[in-house]
């Protein structure tokens, strides 16, 4: 007798899950407490034990497919059963959805009735629904509609969406513009002054492209994407020291920050997850590390982005960095230099800011506000006060891509990398 | 014991046969003149087989030969302003009428080809074999002839499909009679049909309507026995089919066919009594086709008559009998006739000649000259006119102008009434529009009062015999018809007239001859009446070719709209509400002369977020619909619905201002105007929309007569709601 298995509820209240993997494929023979897939829920990854032995005898799901809790997800069979018994025991079940034998799991196009993802890997070539409109729009505009988040119906991507994306783009680039026009101090917008009758005086300064840019884009990041802050105070005697042997020699100065790049680079290497947008309808991971780096420029800042830092060498970044913000400043980068990115540094240290924390720049899921190195005393392990460089960081992170387990060790590897810098420059 | 009396029906049923004395008495130029008409008509058809044996007429043809003598003996004596009308067997009637109009009534059997008979003969065989040269350009070949000039009023390709047209063009007739061009006496009308005919509703519909209004129309039976292969005592009880003139009041004559005078004379006393007022008649004529229904084998071939039948009938051929009866009065010789005969012949070479020739790819073989054809572009020319009429008629007044207070169904009654007064070709008919003070609605308040029942017409309940009449009203041209259909859903039952005759006969019959014709009908939806009376006709005429429809949402704008529609000269189905009719409205001070042209969509609302098209009551309940949900939607009130009258630019303009498009109308799904819309909106702004074109209608059923059913299945305020919720997800909002 053809068996149907179903759906688990992994938690209490959970109302759907997916298979994140099937262990099996069909026709494997399976005993009884053998693993049979892994269940993903939006808490929690968990394996699933077959209760019961049998042949594998179709897959009604396919990985990824979020389904109900309690819907069938594969069809047990016992010896000399096929097809027949299967299609009986859905319909005795009422079950409509019958999917050719071994559809679900070789992800046979010829499956019309289970919509079946292709192989999950770190960038999935999810079709991605645009409106006719937007689709016209964004060739014309040279969008890639890859970085846009849909808002219609089933994740659609439709005209309000890339009109909030153009704003933003339209803000960068006059701003570039602007700055390529006037590359001495922008000349600044006529202010309007004015004076109320007791004197109390203002001025309006009205606003550019780029001030109306920030605007909406961090009032949208910090109104709509959940944020949560971790701290660290790192200890960076050691990475000063390091910095200065390697200025002595550099044929350019290398600044604690390249450091910071390098480190955050390679805490997101060894925490991948971390490495993540949220992606609507999906958690997008990349298998490189490309770091945004905020630049203050006349007017307001700017965040191009540095490609691959984790396999790029130290004196490279550094390099790099200082091309992207001395163009940042003279305007003259390019779109695709201000696009992707799954990260973002900030640093005020310079500033002497001590400690800060910063807004996510969407749809990066990480930002790490770095401040000044101070000399601060600090108590060790064996509780004897001493004087020692610190330096205080506080990541902002995306709830809905990274948790707090996931950020702490975040964190701490990037801890571990600053405060061990030779590990930089390996 | 009951008392039984026997009724009579007391009109005359009269079989007339020739004597000897007929045939002395008869003037030599008429038996000349049918001889010649015989013979040219008989060459004709000869030819039409022949060119249709080598595979060059495309469709049927359907032969006349050996009925020839019907036709001829009804048609040499009429004028010009007479009308014929036929059936797909046609071409001998329309011949027979070309050729009487172009000789002037007199052709001389020894020189019976002249250059226009030439003419007539090459343009109708160009015309069957759909060529541009054809009187109606290629578009009507074999089964839809029509030449106005010499009273040819377009042959039918339905059965019974010309009767009513022919009632139409005898009530113009009759009614213009003091102003013909002959004497006081009226012009009349033919309308030929065979006896597979004989039984079909259009035609006893059309032969009483003729005769309650005693009209000037013939309806001639051409009986040649077989309806196809099917014996007409198989058909119907008595296969004497002018007994049908004893149910409808109607004088009939029956008379063999094979004898061309005992037509003419039959036909002239018919005609007799049609001038002089005494209203329509029958006359059967029995004939019979030497072949099969088309195509030129005999249809004892086909098995359904014997060859000893086809030889008998062949024997009592109409040429041989009308040459022998000249010859024995010596009006003629043999060698006379001969000469006759290869004169015909020679002619029909000639036209053939001159549109086909010898094929250079297929030795041996002919083939249609090849710059003879339509251009392929021609397709659709012609469809409707171009609205060049309008030119020149008041526009609308702007928006600020003085308005007084009316009723929206007065509205419909004071304009008509203007209209009525300055045009008097406007004749408005329907069933009860000259009683109920205005019609069931009120919409012809008055009307009969001041222009009498000779124009406000209270017609029988046969939507489709007077929708035909008024078809033929408006291919005269001389009256402006409008015609009231008491619910839309009567519509089926005037189908053929409404869809196949009156929509398609300019474009079938070359594009030329309009058909200024006003069709109103008012949606009863939500008020009761149940399944078969409350559809939208909406989408079944936007998908019918020829018809333009307006649907106005309120007074001011019935008056532009039903102006322009009056002055077109195309069908226009104007569409009503009862919803509206008692609505408290305005129209412009003033003489309601302004016209709101095809093309002149009107923005209610302006809007950001959707483009939402209505038309009719549905306008209110959008905009109800709008203010109730705070959706942004652009509101655009249709005004003119069709695919030729509808406004683009100001649709269009819309759509890439919302990139949303929600259609909104309240009947039922599988009729709905909506569909079309929505494809063609799709194709042409497909680039333009950000979500897929959303509807409203009703649902799948026609609503029931239960008030809660009738709810459920229509739609209003609610229902455009639900719609824009839907779109407002669709944008992301």
């Amino acid at each position: 007798m053809a068996e149907i298995i179903r759906m688990p509820e992994v938690l209490a209240g959970t109302a759907e899950a997916a298979v994140q993997t099937w262990n099996v494929g069909m026709g494997d023979v399976l005993a009884q407490g053998a693993k049979l897939a892994e269940i993903e829920t939006e808490k929690a990854v968990v394996e699933y034990i077959a209760e019961t032995s049998g042949t594998v005898g179709r897959l009604l799901v396919a990985e990824g497919q979020n389904v109900a809790v309690g819907e069938p997800i594969v069809v047990l069979v016992a010896e000399g059963e096929g097809d027949a018994e299967i299609d009986a025991a859905l319909a005795a079940a009422g079950v409509t959805v019958s999917p050719a034998p071994g559809a679900a799991a070789t992800a046979s196009p010829t499956a019309p009735e289970v919509p079946v993802p292709a192989p999950v890997s770190v960038v999935a070539p999810v079709r991605r629904f645009v409106s006719p409109l937007v689709r016209r729009l964004a060739q014309e505009s040279d969008v890639d509609l890859g970085s846009l988040t849909g808002s219609g119906p089933h994740g659609r991507i439709v005209r309000r969406d890339l009109e909030k994306y153009l704003e933003l783009r339209a803000a960068e680039l006059s701003r570039s513009a602007q700055e390529a026009a006037m590359p001495s101090p922008a000349a600044p917008l006529d202010p309007v002054v004015s004076a109320s009758g007791d004197n109390v005086g203002y001025v309006d300064v009205p606003l550019d492209r780029m001030r109306k840019a920030i605007a909406n884009r961090l009032t949208l990041s910090k109104s709509t994407v959940p944020h949560f802050y971790l701290t660290a105070d790192c200890r960076v005697d050691e990475l000063l020291a390091l910095r200065a042997r390697v200025n002595e020699t550099a044929v350019r100065r290398v600044s604690v920050n390249d450091f910071v790049l390098k480190a955050a680079a390679a805490a997101l290497v060894e925490v991948p997850e971390a490495n993540s947008i949220w992606n609507t309808d999906s958690i997008r991971r990349f298998d490189r590390v490309d770091i945004a780096v905020a630049v203050a420029v006349d007017g307001g800042l700017t965040t191009p982005v540095l490609r691959d830092v984790a396999r790029t060498p130290l004196s490279e970044v550094s390099a790099s960095v200082a091309d992207l913000a001395e163009r940042a400043r003279a305007g003259k980068l390019r779109q695709h230099e201000l696009e992707g990115g799954s990260f973002a540094v900030s640093n005020l240290g310079m500033y002497g800011t001590a400690s800060f924390s910063a807004i996510l720049n969407p749809p990066q899921a990480g930002i790490l506000a770095v401040g000044a190195a101070q000399k601060r005393p600090v108590v060790d392990a064996e509780d004897v006060l001493s004087v020692a460089t610190v330096m205080t960081v506080t990541l902002s992170a995306d709830h809905r891509v990274l948790d707090g387990a996931v950020a702490a060790q975040w964190l701490a590897a990037f801890q571990r990398r600053i405060e061990n810098p030779l590990s930089i420059l390996i | 014991m009951p008392k039984r009396t026997k009724l009579e029906t007391g009109v005359d049923w009269i079989e007339l046969s020739t004597t000897d004395s007929d045939w002395q008495a008869a003037d030599p130029d008429l038996l000349g003149t049918m001889l010649a008409e015989l013979h040219l008509i008989r060459a004709f058809e000869e030819t039409v087989l022949e060119l249709a044996g080598e595979g060059l007429v495309h469709g049927p043809a359907h032969s006349s030969i050996g009925q020839e003598g019907g036709a001829v003996g009804s048609i040499v004596g009429l004028r010009s302003s007479d009308g014929v009308n036929g059936s797909h067997r046609g071409h001998h009637q329309f011949l027979a009428k070309a050729l009487t109009h172009v000789s002037g009534g007199v052709i001389d059997p020894a020189n019976a080809v002249d250059a226009a008979t030439q003419e007539v003969l090459q343009r109708t065989l160009a015309e069957i074999l759909g060529l541009a040269q054809g009187y109606c350009r290629g578009r009507g070949g074999s089964m839809h002839l029509q030449w106005f000039e010499a009273g040819a009023l377009g042959t039918n390709a339905i059965v019974g499909g010309g009767a009513p047209l022919a009632a139409g063009n005898a009530w113009a007739q009759k009614h213009s009679a003091s102003s013909s061009r002959h004497d006081e006496s009226s012009d009349l009308t033919i309308n030929y049909f065979g006896d597979g005919a004989a039984q079909i509703g259009s035609v006893l519909e059309s032969l009483n309507l003729a005769a309650a209004w005693k009209l000037p129309v013939a309806y001639f039976i051409e009986n040649n026995l077989y309806a196809v292969s099917t014996r007409a005592d198989e058909v119907t009880a008595d296969t004497r089919f002018s007994v049908r003139g004893q149910g409808f009041g109607v004088p009939s004559w029956r008379v063999d066919g094979m004898d061309p005078l005992a037509v003419h004379l039959a036909t002239e006393e018919a005609a007799a009594l049609m001038r002089a007022g005494g209203g329509p008649t029958v006359i059967e004529a029995e004939v019979y086709r030497f072949f099969h229904q088309n195509g030129s084998f005999p249809g004892s071939a086909f098995g359904y008559r014997t060859k000893d039948e086809e030889a008998e009938w062949g024997a009592r051929d109409p040429l041989q009998l009308v040459a022998r009866k000249m010859v024995e009065r010596g009006l003629i010789d043999d060698a006379g006739v001969a000469a006759l005969r290869e004169e015909a012949q020679r002619a029909m070479k000639d036209a053939s000649a001159e549109l086909v020739e010898v094929d250079p790819d297929r030795p041996g073989k002919r083939r249609i000259k090849p710059g003879l054809w339509p251009s392929p572009d021609f397709v659709n020319v012609g469809v409707r006119g171009d609205a060049s009429e309008l030119e020149g008629l008041p526009s609308a007044p702007d928006a600020d102008v003085a308005t007084r207070p009316i009723k929206f169904v007065d509205a419909i009654a004071q304009l008509m009434d203007r209209r009525m007064e300055l045009d008097p070709r406007i004749v408005v008919m329907g069933e009860d529009v000259h009683r109920l003070n205005g019609g069931t609605n009120g919409a012809t308040k008055g009307l009969v009062q001041k222009y009498g029942e000779g124009r406000v017409l209270g017609t029988p309940i046969s939507e489709n015999a007077f929708m035909g009449l008024a078809g033929g009203l408006a291919l005269d041209g001389r009256y402006r018809p409008v015609v009231e259909f008491m619910y839309p859903d009567f519509m089926w039952v005037a189908a053929d007239q409404v869809f196949n005759q009156v929509g398609k006969a300019r474009h079938m019959f070359g594009g030329d001859n309009p058909v200024p014709l006003v069709l109103r009908t008012k949606v009863a939806i939500g008020s009761g009446y149940g399944s078969q009376h409350l559809m939208d006709p909406a989408g079944i005429f936007a998908t019918s070719p020829g018809w333009r429809i307006v649907a106005p949402s309120n007074a001011a704008d019935y008056v532009g709209l039903m102006n322009a529609a009056l002055a077109l000269e195309d069908p226009v189905l104007v569409i009503e509400h009862v919803d509206l009719y008692g609505v408290a409205d305005e129209v412009p001070e003033g003489d309601l002369d302004y016209v709101i042209p095809p093309g002149s969509a009107a923005v209610r609302r302006e809007g950001s977020e959707v483009t939402v098209i209505s038309y009719l009551s549905m306008v209110k309940h959008a905009l109800e619909a709008i203010d109730l949900t705070g959706v942004d939607g652009e509101l655009i009130d249709l005004r003119w619905l069709d695919r030729a009258s509808i406004d683009w630019d100001t649709i269009g303009a819309s759509i890439q201002k919302t990139n949303a498009v929600l259609i909104v109308e309240q009947g039922a799904q599988g009729t709905s105007y909506g569909a079309w819309l929505a494809d063609e909106i799709q194709r042409r702004y497909f680039d333009w929309l950000d979500q897929p074109v959303a509807r409203v209608t009703g649902e799948e059923a026609s609503p029931s007569i239960s008030k809660v059913l009738e709810r459920a299945a229509i739609a209003r305020t609610e229902e455009v709601v639900a719609g824009l919720e839907a779109v407002r997800a669709g944008f992301g909002g």
